[in-house]
């Protein structure tokens, strides 16, 4: 590991200040992905601002929305009543992903901002990874690709985005709340990841030194019911191979309201817009669903090892689909 | 006599560990102490064509930088009981395998250690690595072990046989991965040197030492009181032992190398992927009329390891054609090395899911054909077992598990949606021991301290060697001391080829007896001893006293004798001699075994769980039954990572292991772990003095084919290739 210099932030806008002013600077929140990166010397920032001391964390309800504080814990979401009461899949997600010990240091920014799993990105003795070094190759594409994207990807770069929980947030059209050296603002979701493209080391929209202060997350409407199912090579503590995260609102056997997005097979957390447009004012049947997952997965490029993901990925979503709709019933 | 042995006491050692007192390896500390890291080769094949490693040595705290251009000439170490000793590392440009030993860097912190090692530059000089079993430029080694089996007519058997099956089998890479990271720590004391290492053989370590750095091995100390696990990983003294070593002199202080898990990977050995094909003849009342099997396994480029995977398929039934067939193909891959269940882990997958597949094609109960194929008496020599109760196994395992509620069509059993399998296999593990030696004195308070140079990797090493003193001297638990891990100790062999407690504990046992006999001489004309004249065989031992056979009353207390005749010590060495089946007139077995699995399939999403598993083990006289049960569990739960989850991945371009960390390899997490019911079957084996056969292996061995026989019995599919994972299993 590179040597490196700790600062503890004492205010936002001294953190940002720091952050911005040097591109060799970076923030730590729980550090869970960030400091193993810097072990195996894939980061090798020369400071390091700790914005966990910062007030930036707890959930606050507006009626319509909560506020998710950046530096809320993943543990501390997931027992969040309202969470419980009205967005349950977003718990599901939190609790399925990583581990106790992880999850009571892992924060919410910083789960949102949490890099590619690839084991040839995280591995600097391989030496074609576009992600870690611009224009060297992909690793992944000839390599063993399983942990790996099947929507969203390029010629450049198959990295997941792994996170569970960023699958709800995603379906739920949440905003993050940003500040920087020029103020604050509102960035959907939707739109901030970057697929990659022939830049896959720029993940996301955030400017260098833009601080995470909190999510905003839409609650579902009265009726709604969602779950999110995870599919993976072990019980625990494991990313996964496939997920999928839905909320439906179904009367008299018809949907009325979808909301559907995918893991496990997005570069980025996978908003099927898709799929939604499907499943809105069709019948909650088993046929609607199956189109769905076929609509979801249209676009998927597979790899030898990857190919299998593209019928689980369908058998996921539509197993998630009817879990809902049979609890519904 | 109370039962001291059998009883399941708790691990003697229990406490410091749970306390974190015991002293592993890695906590070891000494003022001065320096710390090292390795550097690793990133091409699989090659040569160095420059190193520089000035901006290492310039790095804050740095102490020295070693590679092929600074270090000594290096002797190999020597051959052992397990074969060659590795190659000395760093002696030349040339690059054998990814991830080979290139550079040791020392520094006053492990942190400024790892900094600098990663400022060490190389350019390699690549050719194309062999990686491939099939590469047609490797070579290739028929019969390496000379193991290769030839028994009555293969051919005649077949053409005998109304039904034939015959698959090909695939086993992936396994790391060995104990969760204690391999840790030597080196210290130089002019020509003299103390050595604590990770090692499940202190002797072996002595002994290479001394060959390659020339000393006498008089002056090696090397310690391993507690290690931190190993299935098989600390079985050879591999390089980076030598590089520290190498780095203590070179620096003048104590110098500590502990492995990153990374380095696990590519430096301690590992099971080696194998390709097998068997074939298995039977009539159509089951009676297996021939068995042909084969095996290749990779080895390394300049090294050697033992895995002769197809040869279980000699000894495990009642057959008589049999030919067995291994081959090795040198491949530029760290060296494979032995693996909990080497040769048997891979072989038996292929064996047992043969077995399964043949029952299948017969209309018959797996369990009914093993039963019909019982070796009723040692295949190989035709002698009578010294002791075998496999089919107690079958039967008392069958009872536990409920085996007769199976319904034998595949996918007739369900829950909800969860398709459910019942599998089985067998074992029949192979015999090992080699001879050992051991120390008892008993002190002048009648208290006593038995010990001998071996390990306890988490074993139960120390607790059961203190029951066997206990009882083999008639003391209670609590007044025998026994300790182990240290080469100044006296001799013993390697923790490993499930050997150990036998050669050990009949050591420990004729120590202890001869302890018994040189008391017995002590009072051989003591006027004042009630034992005056008697014959070890006149007497019995219990609470710290001798006494004649049968009559309590005429007797006397250790401390007594030892008090009256002004010995402050008496101390008796013991020395096993491992039994022959020649000398025996019996065929010297090893344990076996019974596994039943239920298994449940989700055959939607392709999810496999483990429900439930049931082990019967013959593994002769149990001296603790807690402890041997943890054996079998432990074992359980590798055989369970075998069959579902490990995969070390070999990019087949570079050579690189792709997923060397505990993020990447999967192993189960407890979630994946189903309850576990151990039971144990048979009797004491006549074979030794003990009893016992070794149970550090038959817990593994079995649970892939029974795994992969359930999942066969749930969904119908047949999985011939390890592991068993989602992608094979959506249906």
């Amino acid at each position: 590991m590179r040597p490196f210099e700790y600062v503890r932030a004492v205010d936002a806008g001294q953190a940002v200040a720091l952050v911005s002013a040097d591109p060799d600077t970076s923030y730590l929140a729980g550090g869970t992905t960030q400091l193993d990166l810097m072990k195996d010397g894939v980061l090798r920032p020369a400071r390091l601002v700790d914005v966990t001391r910062l007030p930036l964390s707890g959930v606050t309800s507006t009626g319509s929305a909560i506020r998710v504080g950046a530096t809320t814990t993943m543990e501390e979401l997931a027992a969040d009543p309202v969470v419980i009461e009205r967005l349950p899949f977003i718990r599901e997600a939190l609790l399925l992903g990583a581990s106790t010990q992880l999850r009571n240091l892992a924060t919410i920014g910083g789960n949102l901002l949490q890099r590619a799993r690839c084991r040839y990105f995280r591995d600097p003795a391989v030496e074609a990874c576009n992600k870690r070094d611009p224009g060297s190759g992909c690793a992944a594409i000839t390599g063993f690709a399983r942990m790996h994207a099947i929507l969203g990807t390029s010629d450049h770069c198959i990295a997941l985005h792994a996170s569970d929980v960023a699958v709800p947030l995603v379906a739920l059209d949440s905003v993050v709340h940003v500040q920087g050296v020029d103020g604050p603002r509102g960035i959907p979701l939707t739109e901030f990841y970057r697929p990659p493209g022939d830049t896959p080391h720029i993940e996301n929209v955030l400017r260098h030194g833009e601080l995470i202060t909190a999510v905003e997350v839409p609650l579902l409407p009265e009726g709604a019911r969602s779950h999110y199912l995870k599919v993976r090579d072990r019980v625990s503590y494991e990313f996964a191979l496939t997920s999928a995260g839905a909320a439906l609102v179904i009367q008299d056997g018809l949907i009325t309201s979808a909301r559907v997005a995918l893991g496990g097979v997005g570069t980025l957390p996978w908003r099927s817009w898709e799929a939604e447009r499907v499943l809105r004012d069709a019948p909650a049947t088993r046929e609607t669903f199956r189109a769905a997952a076929d609509a979801a997965l249209e676009g998927a490029r597979t790899l030898p090892g990857t190919a299998f993901k593209v019928d689980l990925a369908k058998r996921t979503l539509v197993r998630t689909l009817e879990t809902i709709a049979g609890a519904r019933a | 006599m109370t039962a001291i042995i059998g009883a399941g006491i708790d691990r003697v050692d229990a406490a410091l560990k749970v306390t974190g007192s015991a002293n592993y390896p890695n906590d070891v500390a000494y003022p001065g102490l320096a710390h090292a890291a390795l550097v690793r080769a990133t091409v699989a094949a090659g040569r160095i064509r420059a190193i520089d490693t000035s901006a290492a040595e310039a790095a804050p705290g740095v102490l020295t930088v070693i590679t092929h251009l600074t270090a000594p000439r290096l002797d190999r170490g020597p051959m052992t009981l397990l074969g060659p000793s590795p190659p000395a590392p760093i002696q030349d440009d040339r690059i054998l395998h990814h991830g080979q030993h290139v550079a040791i860097v020392v520094a006053d912190s492990p942190e400024r250690a790892r900094h600098a090692a990663s400022l060490v530059r190389v350019e390699y000089e690549t050719v194309k690595a062999l990686l491939d079993l099939d590469d047609p430029r490797a070579e290739v080694t028929a019969n390496p072990w000379n193991l290769d089996t030839d028994r009555g007519d293969v051919a005649a058997g077949f053409a005998a046989a109304d039904v034939v099956v015959e698959g090909t089998y695939t086993t992936p890479d396994n790391t060995n991965n104990p969760l204690g990271l391999m840790s030597t720590v080196a210290i130089w004391h002019g020509d003299s040197l103390t050595v604590h290492d990770s090692t499940q053989w202190p002797h072996n370590v002595r002994t290479s030492l001394a060959k390659i750095f020339k000393v006498p091995e008089s002056g090696i100390r090397v310690l391993a009181p507690y290690v931190g696990g190993g299935f098989g990983a600390g079985l050879r003294m591999w390089p980076h032992v030598i590089l520290t070593v190498l780095a203590a002199r070179e620096v003048g202080r104590p110098v500590k190398l502990v492995l990153t898990r990374p380095e696990m990977f590519t430096s301690v050995g590992h099971r080696p992927h194998s390709v097998m094909r068997f074939k298995l003849g039977a009539t159509r009342d089951g009676r297996l009329m021939a068995i042909d099997a084969d095996g290749v396994s990779p080895v390394a480029m300049e090294d050697d390891d033992y895995e002769p995977v197809s040869l279980c398929a000699a000894t495990a039934y009642g057959c008589s054609h049999v030919r067995t067939r291994d081959r090795q193909v040198r491949l530029n891959i760290p060296c494979p090395g032995s693996m909990r269940a080497p040769a048997e882990g891979q072989g038996n997958f292929g064996l047992e899911s043969a077995v399964d597949e043949l029952a299948h094609a017969l209309g018959m109960d797996p369990l009914e054909l093993r039963l019909r194929n019982f070796a009723q008496a040692d295949p190989e020599s035709g002698l009578p077992w010294s002791s075998n109760a496999l089919r107690e196994c079958y039967r008392l395992g069958a009872e536990r598990f409920g085996w007769s509620r199976r319904t034998p069509q595949p996918g007739s059993m369900r829950e909800g949606r969860w398709l459910i399998g019942y599998g089985m296999a067998a074992v029949s593990y192979p015999a090992y021991q080699v001879p050992c030696q051991a120390r008892a004195s008993l002190h002048r308070d009648g208290s006593a301290f038995v010990r001998s140079a071996a390990t306890d990797i988490g074993t139960g090493t120390y607790t059961v060697m203190t029951q066997l003193a206990a009882e083999s001297l008639g003391l209670d638990v609590s007044r025998v001391r026994f300790d182990l891990g240290d080469s100044d100790m006296p001799y013993s062999p390697q923790a490993g080829g499930s050997g150990l407690t036998g050669a050990l504990g009949n050591a420990v046992h004729l120590a202890c007896r001869r302890l018994v006999g040189d008391v017995l001489d002590l009072v051989r004309d003591d006027a004042n001893s009630p034992l005056r004249g008697m014959k070890l065989d006149d007497v019995t031992v219990d609470q710290g006293r001798v006494h004649r056979v049968g009559i309590p009353e005429q007797g006397e207390a250790y401390s007594d004798i030892l008090a009256r005749h002004g010995v402050e010590e008496l101390s008796a060495d013991g020395r096993s001699i491992p039994p022959r089946s020649e000398d025996l007139g019996m065929a010297v077995a090893g344990a076996f075994g019974a596994k039943f699995v239920e298994v449940r399939v989700d055959p939607d999403l392709g999810l496999l769980r483990v429900a439930r598993v049931v082990s019967a083990i013959d593994g002769g006289r149990v001296l603790n039954e807690k402890t041997a049960t943890s054996q079998i569990v432990g074992g359980t739960v590798g055989g369970i990572s075998q069959a579902m989850f490990e995969d070390t991945a070999t990019d087949r371009e570079t050579g690189r292991i792709a997923n060397a960390t505990f993020g990447d390899y999967l192993i189960p997490v407890n979630a994946d772990i189903p309850d576990i019911d151990v039971i144990f079957v048979g009797e004491p084996d006549p074979a030794t003095p003990i009893g016992t056969k070794g149970v550090g292996e038959v817990g593994l061995v079995g649970l892939a084919a029974a795994i992969a026989n359930a999942v066969h019995h749930a969904t119908g599919r047949r999985i011939r290739t390890l592991p068993i994972t989602i992608d094979q299993l959506m249906l």
